[in-house]
Order: C-alpha cells, then structure tokens, then sequence
C-alpha cells in the first residue's frame, strides 16, 4: 500500500534576473510503506525542496502530494504542521539541532509538537542510539557523529510513517556516515517506518533496495549548482 | 513534556540568552512601574494618613491668617504659629454651644528640635484621638500636672533622644534647636506616651503653664494660646465659621481639617503630574527596549524558530514563543516596580513619620496595583506584537539553509 504519492508537482522559484526558475517538475512518485528508497542527486538539483514540498515545509504551484490518504497540497497550514509532527520524521544534512537544549530536550520538544500517545521513549531511544549515557549534554558537548545520532533519535521519537533523511551523511566521515547510516535503516526497519533518502553519494544510495535517479523523477529545467 | 512546558522552555531560553537586555528592560519597567505607582500612591496614602491624623477634632481656631499654616501648626505641629489668641478667646469659645471639647495650645519652645507643645492635662484624661480611644501612658508614668514643670514625652521623640521617666532636660527656645538658647527651667519627665501613629508621637507635651511663664517669653505670652483644638457638635461649624471668619476680624476657625487639607494636596498636583510624565516616558523606553531585545534576538532566532517548524510547531506556537518572552520581561518589570514603590514608599514613610509623625501604611493593597501590574503586563505584550508577528513570518525553507 502506498504512504506517499506524488503527481505532477511542480514548483518554480524567481531567479534573480527575473525569470521562472522550475526547481521541481514531477509526474509521479510513490513509496510503499515500510519501503527504503534512495534517491541519487548533484548537488543544487532540487532534492532538497523536493523534500521540503513533501513535508509540507513548502508549497507547490501545482500538482498532489497525499501522505497516508491525505492530500498535504490542500491543507491548512495548522494541518501541515500536525502532519509533519505526527507523520514525518525529518533528518537534515546539518542536524539542525537546538543548541540552547540537551540532547533529552531535543526530543521533548519534538514529542510535545505531536502529542499523541504512540510515542518512544526518549531515554530508551537514547540508549538506543548509543547516548543514553549523555542525554543532558548540549549539542556542542557532543562530537559529530552523536550529534548525528541525537538527530536521527529526534526523526523517530514520534514514531513517524515517513522519515526524510537530506544528505545525514554529509557532514560525516566515511567511518561514522556508514554507522550513522547502518543506525538509521535499522531504526526504520525495527518501526517499520518508510524511509527516503536524497544523496549526492553514491555509496550511501547503493545499499537501498529501491534507488532512484533524481534527475529522471524530475523533469525540471534546474540547472546544477543553482538551487 | 507538554505544549505548555515546550512553550515556557523556549521563552525562558530566550531571556536566558539575552539575558543582560531583558534585564535592563525589567528594570527600566521596573523604574517607570515604580514610578507611577509610587507618585500616585504616596499622594494618595499622605492625603489619607494626614487627614486621619487630625486627631479627633474637627477645627483649630488660630490668630488671623491662613487656615492651613494654623492646621499645620496646631495638628502636625509644623511650620511656624501664625500668631497668639488671648486666653479669653479659649474660654469664650470653649463656653459655645456646640462646642464639645476644647484645648488650648502653646508652642515656642523646643528640645533637641522636638517641640514642647502646652497644654491642659484634661487632653489626655478626656479626648479621644480615634473613634473610642484615648492616649495611653506607658507603664510607669503618669500624667503631667497642671502646674508642675513636668513633661509627658510623645513615643517618636522617647525612642529618638532615648528618653525615659525620671529623665531632666532643659528646654530651648524657639521652634529649632539652638545650643546658645536653652532656658534655665528643668523639666522632668514623668510620662511616655504610647504610640498613637500620629503627630502627638512627635512632640514634648508639657503643662500650658510651662509655656506661658517660662523664663525668657515676653510679658503678653503669659495670658495667649497659639491655638485652641476644638471638637464639635452637630454642625456647629457652619456657624462658628461664619462668627470668625466672615463677621470676625481676631481669629481664624480653620474648619474643617479634612476639606483644608485637600486643598494643600491639591496644590501639589503639579508635581505629581510631573511625576507622572517622567513615569510616562520611562515606561515608553522600557516599550521599546523590550521592542528592540526581541527584534535582536529575532534576527539570531529566525533559524532556531525554522527548525521547530519543521519538527512540527506551528506558526501561532512560535508566535506565542516571542510573545512569551516579552509576557516574561514584563512580569519581571512588574514584580520589580512594586518593589520600587515599596522602596520609594518605605522611604517617603520614614520621611514623613520623621517631619511630622504621621504613620504611612506601605503596604496597604489596593485594586489601584492590580490596574497597574496589568496595565505594565498588557503594554509589555503589546511591545511583543511585531517581532512576534515577525517570528509568525518565519520562511522554514529559506532559514533550514537548504543544502543540496
């Protein structure tokens, strides 16, 4: 059954010579529930946006995206938001996590945006995810593969269907990306949570069942290195 | 961890991180809260304080002259004596109908800067002060006897010269203190007076007689009162009014207190509105430090706001985040203004309990503190409005710093 299915999205951006820049052109995608995919793009090609129209962060000038039976193109803004903390889990590339907050915070706050009782326990995620010894340190306090996994606990505390994972390895050395990596499938495995990956490395890509190439999901007339 | 607490986390961490402005910013609320409430407070409990403390009577009958300078005179024992009545004006106006007590009053001299204020003994054996009390003489005193040079000593002064019964002194003349001054006479203190809260505290009461024939005072004091206290009945004042001061030209009937003390706070209200504008202006600076805090941290804050938006939080939550921070400053500012007016207050009391012996109560409540402490809070959130509204604009995509 499919969690996410995408049909002619398109979204443009203004360039600054004052031209209509399409950054995503999309004619259908799905994925399966449970299903681990990983899509290979340059870098400026649009995969970012892409997963910013599908966690409802962004708005497309046209076309559907339906999670889980909902369509997130014509929801309310409040609803989106409800959706993302409740449906998706979102790993970014720089962690984005809060730096005012300890590593146990971070995940509090996230819980408290979703508020609903299928959630994990944040000290047992920790421990999970090899921290549990540190859950009141702050971010700066932690090197950069905790913080990774600190982001990766934080996608998943609120048991998501979906987790968008942009570029988790980028920031990593090759030692931790391919840790933080083999962490973060088997944590979607255990929650049998769907998981989509956008990567301009090709290693991280070769490992998924379903690979994908973004520039023939898109059709958009992006060129490299612009967005 | 609920909304709620996810909510204050945030506004907390907020001022924590900014946390030398918002201080300055609850000051500078603090300062101008304070401010307010002190100018008008104070007034207010002075006006209150000073027309409980008359005493129990209801008029002074004084030589010619102002009304007020004789209430200040003869009932806070204040300012110089506008003059002397002849002793026969106190007997004529203590044999009125309508007149239910009367006591004459002679000042002129004075110890350590204390007046020493003459009067008939029967003051303090028949008057009440308040409603149903009358003055008391602590344990192991007495009352003074008419003809004796014995002083009962009011509380304020006992405790401030460190005076007690069997105590001799030697007073001086004038109303202040000047060493080469001092008479021969020696007095002995016989009574201290127990605390009454009012200007009674603040003097050195001694037999009229003391006064009147004390060594020194011309010929002419020895048959004049400076004022005499009277206590009416029915509306006798009306009348009495009329008799002295339309149809009279020898005394002034300063009636009543209250309405003449009224008129001399009103004459203040200048510097109260003074007061009031400089309260008016700190607290618009206070605004817009708490204005110019928040839209600083808004520029520093705009990514931490995109990442809580894309792990869920909506806009109004993010908004209440901001509007939090300055619900904080302001609640801080609040508190700190009533410990301002408590400050000021406490400082004004002792001030006024030291010139004329009149007790301020700093600490009565009134709604006047709930309308400030909402008005303070209110105006705080207000200066919240625009960097909220700025944080509800927050562009996610454009502050996660896209990086592919």
């Amino acid at each position: 059954m499919s969690l996410l299915k995408i049909e002619q999205l398109r979204k443009s951006f203004l360039a600054p010579e004052g031209d209509s820049l399409c950054v995503v052109d999309v004619e259908n995608f799905t994925l399966n529930e449970a299903e681990f995919c990983g899509m290979r793009g340059e870098s400026g090609s649009g995969k970012t946006t892409f997963l910013h129209l599908i966690a409802g962060i962004l708005s497309p000038d046209r076309g559907q995206i339906q999670i889980n039976g909902k369509n997130v193109s014509q929801m309310t803004d409040s609803s989106r938001d409800l959706l993302r903390a409740r449906l998706i889990g979102y790993v970014f590339q720089s962690f984005n996590l809060l730096q005012g907050f300890t590593c146990l915070e971070n995940l509090q706050l996230t819980m408290s945006f979703a508020d609903h009782s299928n959630q994990s326990d944040p000290y047992e995620l920790l421990d999970r995810v090899g921290l549990g010894k540190r859950i009141n340190y702050y971010p700066h306090q932690l090197s950069i593969g905790q913080q990774q996994r600190v982001a990766l606990a934080r996608a998943l505390i609120n048991q998501p269907k979906l987790v968008l994972a942009d570029e988790p390895t980028g920031n990593l050395d090759p030692v931790n990306a391919a840790k933080s990596m083999e962490l973060l499938c088997e944590l979607c495995r255990e929650s049998k949570t769907t998981l989509f990956l956008v990567s301009h490395d090709e290693k991280v890509i070769q490992n998924f069942d379903r690979q994908e190439n973004w520039e023939e999901v898109s059709k958009s007339n992006c060129v490299k290195g612009e967005v | 961890m609920s909304s709620i607490q996810a909510l204050f986390a945030l506004c907390t961490r907020g001022v924590r991180q900014y946390a030398f402005s918002s201080l300055v910013a609850s000051l500078a609320i603090a300062m101008s809260g304070g401010l307010f409430l002190g100018t008008w407070k104070i007034k207010e409990g002075a006006q209150n304080a000073f027309t409980l403390s008359s005493s129990g009577f209801d008029a002074v009958l004084g030589a010619r002259g102002s009304k007020l300078q004789l209430i200040l005179n003869a009932i806070f024992h204040l300012e110089a004596s506008p003059g002397n009545l002849e002793w026969e004006q106190y007997e004529i106006i203590k044999n009125t109908p309508g007149v239910k007590e009367a006591y004459p009053l002679a000042v002129g001299d004075n110890f350590m800067g204390y007046r020493l204020v003459g009067t008939e003994p029967s003051l303090f054996d028949e008057h009440e002060w308040k409603k149903g009390v009358k003055y008391q003489i602590e344990k192991g005193g007495r009352l003074f006897s008419s003809n004796a040079k014995e002083a009962l000593v009011g509380n304020f002064v006992a405790n401030k010269l460190g005076l007690k019964v069997g105590d001799r002194f030697q007073p001086y003349h004038g109303l202040t203190f000047r060493e080469e001054s001092k008479h021969d006479e020696v007095y002995v203190i016989v009574g201290i007076l127990s605390a009454t809260g009012t200007p009674a505290d603040k003097v050195i009461w001694v037999p009229i007689k003391g006064i009147q024939f004390m060594e020194g005072h011309a010929s002419e004091y020895s048959t004049s009162v400076s004022a005499v206290l009277v206590k009416l009945r029915g509306a006798a004042g009306f009348a009495l009014e009329m008799k002295y001061n339309k149809q009279g030209n020898q005394a002034t009937f300063a009636w009543p207190i209250a309405a003449t003390l009224a008129e001399f706070f009103d004459r203040l209200t200048w510097f109260e509105k003074v007061l009031e504008w400089i309260a008016y202006l700190v607290g618009s600076v206070a605004c817009l430090i708490i204005l110019s805090v928040l839209r600083n941290s808004m520029n520093e804050r705009k990514r931490e706001f995109a990442i809580l938006r894309s792990l869920g939080a909506s806009r109004y939550f993010i908004t209440n985040v901001v509007l939090g921070q300055s619900l904080l400053i302001s609640l801080v500012g609040a508190l700190g203004s009533f410990l301002v007016y408590l400050i000021m207050n406490g400082v004004a009391s002792h001030f006024i309990r030291e010139q004329t012996g009149v007790l301020l109560d700093p600490f009565s409540f009134d709604l006047t503190f709930v309308y400030v402490f909402s008005v303070i809070v209110l105006l705080g959130l207000i200066s919240g409005i625009p960097p909220a509204w700025m944080a509800y604009r927050v562009d996610i995509s454009k502050n996660l710093r896209p990086s592919s």
